[in-house]
């Protein structure tokens, strides 16, 4: 086969891969906003809907008079929001010492932490829930945030970050006698931002998804994070609310997310083509 | 103050501080509940208290009991279905999108987009896609003149279709962690071979494949140990049916431990979680040093 | 740093809210959410027998009738024991809860749920008030441990317009088959008549169906389920008879396939099957159906027990909704203000039963006005020959739900009947021979 005719082929199938690729990727989400602009009674009728259909806002009109959808995105950003923010402190603080401090134990304590790596979630959670019990944590705030700091792998990031800071970094400030946390603070933590965001951003989603955990903890509707609640609304729907307010809703939890995205898209690319760099 | 700074320094235990408060919460909220786990999975005991010992006998319950087999088979089943087919679509994806132009930019957003949707968000949308009535395939399916497929409530069909969508979620981040590896690859590289009139085949084989491969087996490792740990899809969807064949090993954890109130007997399939967890990860890990072990290399 | 602790101060300070002195109970409830529908205060806009609309107007109404209590009412996705059991882990478990009479043992051995009969003697409720279906269910230990709210039992709902195209009416009444044979004759000829399935039901993600059809017909052949507390018996040739008539059912098309218990039903209500197996809950729902012209229901809708299929006398597998008590540290005035609320529940009990359920209480069952309303007459002898499940049998729900998705593994051919007994008898041993 000539080069040009190959070449030729394979920008074929890659076009056509990409064509396909988009429309699987978009077609449910397009499927999900039609269905919620379409009336609930409807859509009980179960019989194929037309594209040219009534169309209607009123599902969208009696989800935001319902304030307990606001609530739980509220819920999930403080959770959220929260979690990055403890992460990123605790992972940095750690990450320094085990890449840039010499202490005693300190490879064997870096082994412990990582072999944390492997442990999941749910080897844990059984006795996380009976712990918070005890203390009588459920349905707070702490509750939801607290499991996900024991994470190691923002510790395993930030020490690898700062490990492949040039040595030379410190020299100057050691020689105006800074404190070890002044070194930390004004010299090396500003080299680690790209890792810094990468990490946020995984914990942001990671955080955002969780599941299993805010269900048994949040019992409490006013206490739900947004998947949770949506998961509600799911089981509930059945009953009572209706398939084209729960699409809505559907569409409604996933906005925010989706609209934050598309703002710092570019922001988040490179933050996480930073961390491959490692 | 110098020689204070230095025997400070020789020491060091001032230096630990920086590491405690995560120290702290790991043993708290992670050693200790697993060390806890391990133990509970020795006793049987009851959600609302009571336990007595009973050493491995749940462990020889667990191998005796056939949903347990059942749900470690589709555990297993689902990461098979699930990871190849994640890896080759982000992968390809990488490789048609690794470029400059305005389509390819708006394609990985749009990517990366069905990632940041909740999984309790993507049931409902994947729900009204999947299900005979009413879904949108079954609107195609009478576009056809077929009866439609109940895709959910087939036994044979329905792990394939928790893994399909699975996958559809989870393009996002493999895909841009792919697209990092490749464009470490400097354009001199592609022009040399140009240059030297290779093939796209071999410029595929000798460039492309190893400069993304450490990115491959990071990002098959990873999504092994995290699709073992599917919950959200199955328990929302299916509800582990029918008859048992969705239903992976960490919706057996949580019915048991929360529906059958049996605690310990969870703890124990939880701990063969962590076992299967800890296999998957160790397997790229003994792959990459067996090769060197083998020449009588240390790695 | 100082910035983000002003933060965090200020975002804890905005989770807490306004001091309030009045006492606060926290109220549970299965049936669904739809305030949406129901303003506070002002009667239901749509399906206004409804469960959820009803009980949604109750709790309003005590809320209104009783400025000095207030509510915090959550509503959880049935059956709601996932939740209750990990906020019981939590010590966290609400003030009242609704729970299903089969499951009241289970908590009840697990001293999680208080007696209530002093109590409810000073509000004027007393045992021999209740139906003996309900009574039964609710006592143990000679104590009363959950306020009853009604029976209930799955019935066949009755699109009598397609069963007058089938020629199945005769005198202003739907024919029943009388065995197992009748049955199947009539559904063949209602398919060939009318073009649709005989049977709606909700076969996917189905978990309690199943394992009631299997009890109901078990129990009219007086067969023992329970041998003993710690087993059960499934694997038996009635067993096998029942389910494979089930199965046979859905092998020849005689019943709508792949619907959940949405769809199925909507499915029903749309005219696209004769009957449908579902509980008393929707017989509400059903007769609105009923009375508004241009719907497949429209003047079309009956109901009935179960008909005698097998054995030779009429039987039916009752469970009903009571109300019970976490045990909780509560403030003398919540207390008083729980007692309230379940004096006030059980004075509208009627009211509840609007919705199709059975009453628990004698006077109601033997009121001329409850028994005036659509098909009660018809259902009031399920109230005296309804059995429940044996109350020394625990994880009745866990069984439930084991047993289902064994049944309908064997019912859609996954399986060999037998095959599917036997696993469900295992599974359900093991799980019973390994309580703590």
């Amino acid at each position: 086969m000539s080069r040009v005719r190959g070449r030729r082929v394979w920008q074929g199938l890659r076009y056509a891969f990409c064509a396909v690729m988009l429309i699987l990727i978009l077609l449910p989400l397009a499927w999900t906003v039609f269905l919620s602009l379409r009336n609930n009674v409807d859509l009980m009728r179960q019989a194929p809907l037309s594209l040219f259909g009534p169309y209607t806002l009123g599902n969208y009109g009696e989800l935001l008079k319902n304030r307990t959808l606001f609530r739980w995105f509220f819920n999930s950003m403080v959770v959220s929001g929260f979690s990055v923010l403890g992460v990123l402190a605790l992972s940095s603080l750690a990450g320094y010492a085990f890449g840039r401090l010499r202490f005693p134990f300190r490879n064997w304590l870096y082994a412990f932490v990582l072999m944390g790596l492997a442990i999941p979630d749910q080897s844990v959670i059984l006795t996380r829930h009976h712990i918070f019990s005890t203390l009588h944590w459920h349905n707070t705030y702490l509750a939801l945030i607290l499991p996900g700091l024991s994470a190691p792998l923002g510790v395993f990031l930030m020490t690898e970050t700062f490990r492949a800071i040039p040595k030379g970094m410190e020299d100057a400030a050691r020689l105006d006698r800074a404190s070890p946390f002044m070194i930390f603070w004004k010299v090396l933590l500003p080299q680690t931002i790209p890792a810094q965001a990468s990490l946020g951003i995984y914990t942001f989603l990671l955080s955002w998804n969780d599941y299993w955990w805010p269900l048994i903890s949040a019992t409490r509707p006013d206490m739900f994070t947004l998947t949770e609640g949506m998961a509600a609304a799911q089981t509930n729907y059945a009953e009572v609310t209706g398939m084209g307010v729960l699409m809505a809703e559907a569409v409604l939890a996933g906005l925010p997310v989706l609209i934050i995205y598309i703002a710092f898209q570019k922001h988040i690319v490179s933050a996480i083509t930073g961390m491959v760099k490692l | 103050m110098a020689i204070m700074a230095r025997k400070g320094e020789a020491r060091g235990w001032g230096n630990l501080l920086f590491a405690l408060p995560f120290l702290s919460v790991y043993v708290w909220l992670l050693v200790y509940p697993l060390l806890a786990g391990i133990r509970l999975s020795l006793y049987r005991a009851n959600l609302f208290g009571g336990e007595h010992f009973i050493a491995f006998e749940n462990y020889i319950r667990l191998f005796r009991d056939r949903t347990f087999i059942q749900a470690l088979g589709n555990s297993i089943l689902f990461v098979g279905l699930t990871v190849p087919l994640l890896v080759a679509l982000a992968l390809g994806l990488a490789l048609s999108l690794n470029r400059a132009t305005r389509f390819a930019a708006f394609m990985r957003s749009v990517v990366f987009a069905s990632s940041v949707l909740s999984v309790t968000v993507l049931t409902i949308i994947w729900r009204q896609v999947l299900v005979p009535d009413g879904g949108l395939l079954s609107h195609f399916s009478h576009m056809i003149g077929q009866a439609p497929v109940a895709f959910l409530n087939d036994q044979r069909l329905v792990l394939p279709s928790l893994a399909v969508i699975t996958v559809w979620w989870s393009l996002g981040l493999p895909m841009i962690l792919f697209l990092s590896a490749l464009q470490q690859v400097p354009r001199s590289v592609y022009e040399a071979a140009a240059l030297d009139r290779a093939t796209p085949w071999s410029v595929f084989r000798r460039i492309t494949l190893p400069a993304v491969m450490p990115a491959v087996i990071l990002v098959a490792a990873y999504e092994c140990a995290l699709q073992f740990q599917v919950f959200g899809q199955p328990q929302l969807l299916t509800q582990g049916g029918p008859n048992g064949a969705s239903r992976p090993l960490v919706l057996y954890i949580y019915e048991t431990g929360f529906n059958h109130w049996d605690i310990g007997y969870a703890a124990a399939a939880s701990q063969m979680l962590f076992a299967l967890i800890l296999v998957a990860l160790l397997v790229p890990q003994a792959a990459r040093w067996l090769p060197a072990f083998l020449k009588g290399r240390r790695a | 740093m100082k910035r983000w602790l002003f933060l965090l101060a200020l975002l804890t300070l905005a989770s807490c809210e306004k001091p309030d002195t009045r006492p606060t109970i926290t109220v549970q409830r299965i049936f669904g959410d739809c305030r949406a529908h129901v303003p506070k205060g002002r009667p239901a806009t749509a399906n206004p027998n409804g469960e959820c609309e009803i009980i949604t107007g109750l709790l309003d109404r005590f809320e209104a009738e009783n400025p000095d209590i207030r509510l915090k009412i959550i509503t959880v996705a049935w059956p709601g024991y996932d939740q209750l059991s990990a906020q019981f882990a939590a010590d966290d478990a609400p003030d009242l809860v609704t729970m299903h009479m089969a499951v009241i043992p289970d908590y009840k051995s697990h001293h999680l749920l208080m007696p209530m009969s002093e109590d409810l003697k000073e509000q004027g409720i007393t045992p021999d008030q209740f139906t003996p279906v309900a009574r039964r269910a609710v006592s143990m230990d000679g104590d009363i441990y959950g306020l009853p709210f009604d029976s209930w039992t799955q019935l066949f709902h009755i699109n009598m317009n397609l069963f007058a195209k089938a020629g199945l009416v005769k005198d202003g009444k739907p024919i029943l088959p009388r065995n197992a044979g009748e049955l199947l004759v009539q559904a063949r000829q209602f398919r060939e008549r009318t073009g649709k399935p005989y049977f709606v039901q909700s076969m996917v993600n189905e978990r309690a169906a199943y394992a009631r059809n299997l009890y109901t017909y078990l129990l009219a052949q007086d067969e023992v389920i329970f041998p003993d507390p710690n087993h059960i018996r499934l694997n038996t040739p009635r067993a096998r008879e029942i389910v494979g008539l089930f199965k046979r059912i859905y092998d020849e098309n005689m019943t709508t396939r792949d619907q959940d218990y949405g769809t199925a039903t909507a499915a029903f209500v749309n005219g696209q099957g004769g009957v449908y197996i579902v509980g008393t809950w929707m017989i509400g729902a059903f007769d609105a159906e009923a009375a508004t012209p241009g719907r497949p229901l429209y003047k079309g809708y009956t109901v009935v027990p179960y008909p005698v299929l097998f054995g030779d006398r009429p039987a039916a597998f009752v469970d009903g909704h009571a109300w019970v008590m976490p045990v909780k540290r509560r403030t003398p005035e919540q207390t008083q203000a729980v007692m309230r609320l379940l004096k006030f529940l059980s004075v509208h009990e009627a009211d509840w039963t609007r919705s199709g359920h059975l009453s628990s209480m004698k006077a109601v069952i033997t009121d001329p006005a409850y028994q005036a309303q659509p098909h009660r007459r018809d259902l009031m002898a399920i109230t005296s020959y309804g059995q429940g499940l044996p109350i020394d049998v625990q994880r009745q729900f866990a069984i439930q739900d084991m047993l289902s998705e064994e049944l309908a593994a064997a019912i859609t051919g996954a399986k060999p009947v037998d095959q599917a007994l036997h696993d469900a008898e295992t599974r359900i041993n093991d799980m019973l021979t390994n309580l703590s």
